[in-house]
């Protein structure tokens, strides 16, 4: 019975909780569900890996990338933020969205027990970017909303594109057979 | 403060912006915070200087001055926070602040109207002290300042 009481405690605890990925861009910390993340990479390891692309209606995204048969477009957080353009190091892959984020650095996890909502004086294209925003020591930080990074229409444009540049390379293959 | 009541004795909170002083009903005021850390972070909305934290509450921050002044104001740290309220009939509403220099008052005064030709966010004005102080309508002042296209220049940098 005492055990049952305290299980019961600690899954109210956890439910309590979330847990968040601080990373930065610039001067600029973030912060992401920990569950909306698939893998950090650093951007090394997966320039091999990068195929370049330029659209000029998309001009965040510079890049793809295929993990696990699916393609994935690589945004400049920089460029989605409207910050000074910096050397990203790392590549957050994101969990069921088909985006990857050009960050610079991951500063830490932290459990956090509630987002606040984004006052409703933020009227700008931030109530797409942010879940809302929390308070952690000292600091307030917006909780990225994932879907956020790219609209249905710009993945539709990523998309034609993607397919016109695996067109060419098909072609190019063929042609150096 | 839509549909404010003219000729009606009335406390104010009397405010410094800039050179000049404003006035806003008392019963919209909430505190007048001290200086706090002004947290900052990426945003396109138009006249908002970042946000602060007061009681747990996070509370968005009107820069007013480019507004009120013609200009950005460096020598305002205090908050006055007060109540906005948002949408036609103004159903909702949440703390706002906006930045001073510390120097504010209580008075009670009688609204008279707003002098011809004057711009929609002052809502009526105060006779105190041989001096007419403008009434800010707080909704319609934050209006203007995201249609005013100086304020605008000045929030697309941010932060």
């Amino acid at each position: 019975m005492k055990i049952a009481t305290q299980d019961s405690a600690k899954s109210r605890r956890a439910r309590s909780t979330e847990a968040v990925i601080l990373f930065c861009i610039g001067t600029q910390t973030f912060a992401i569900a920990a569950d909306a993340v698939q893998e950090i990479r650093s951007t090394d390891s997966l320039a091999t890996a990068a195929v370049e692309m330029e659209l000029a209606e998309v001009p965040k995204v510079r890049h793809l990338v295929e993990r696990s048969h699916r393609t994935y477009y690589v945004v400049s957080g920089c460029a989605h933020f409207g910050l000074r353009v910096t050397r990203p190091t790392l590549v957050l892959i994101l969990r069921q969205i088909r985006t990857a984020v050009l960050v610079d650095s991951i500063e830490r996890m932290a459990d956090v027990a509630s987002v606040h909502a984004l006052p409703q004086a933020f009227q700008g294209e931030e109530r797409h970017w942010y879940r809302g925003l929390i308070y952690l020591e000292d600091r307030v930080i917006p909780v990225i909303r994932p879907e956020g990074f790219l609209t249905p229409e710009e993945f539709a444009r990523l998309d034609r594109a993607a397919k016109s540049i695996e067109a060419r390379d098909e072609l190019q293959g063929a042609v150096q057979a | 403060m839509s549909g404010p009541a003219h000729h009606t004795r009335k406390s104010w909170v009397l405010l410094h912006v800039g050179n000049r002083r404003f006035a806003l009903p008392a019963e919209s005021v909430i505190e007048l915070a001290p200086p706090v850390r002004l947290h900052n972070f990426p945003h396109t909305s138009k006249l908002i200087a970042g946000v602060i934290v007061r009681r747990g509450r996070i509370v968005p921050v009107y820069d007013v001055s480019p507004v009120l002044c013609g200009r950005e104001s460096s020598v305002h740290r205090f908050y006055l926070i007060a109540e906005r309220t948002f949408g036609p009939g103004n159903e909702t509403s949440e703390a706002s602040a906006i930045p001073v220099n510390g120097e504010c008052e209580l008075a009670t005064s009688e609204m008279q109207p707003p002098r011809e030709n004057a711009p929609p966010y002052f809502a009526g004005t105060l006779a105190i002290e041989n001096e007419n102080i403008d009434v800010l309508d707080l909704q319609e002042l934050v209006s203007a300042g995201i249609n005013d296209s100086a304020a605008a220049n000045l929030a697309e940098a941010r932060p």
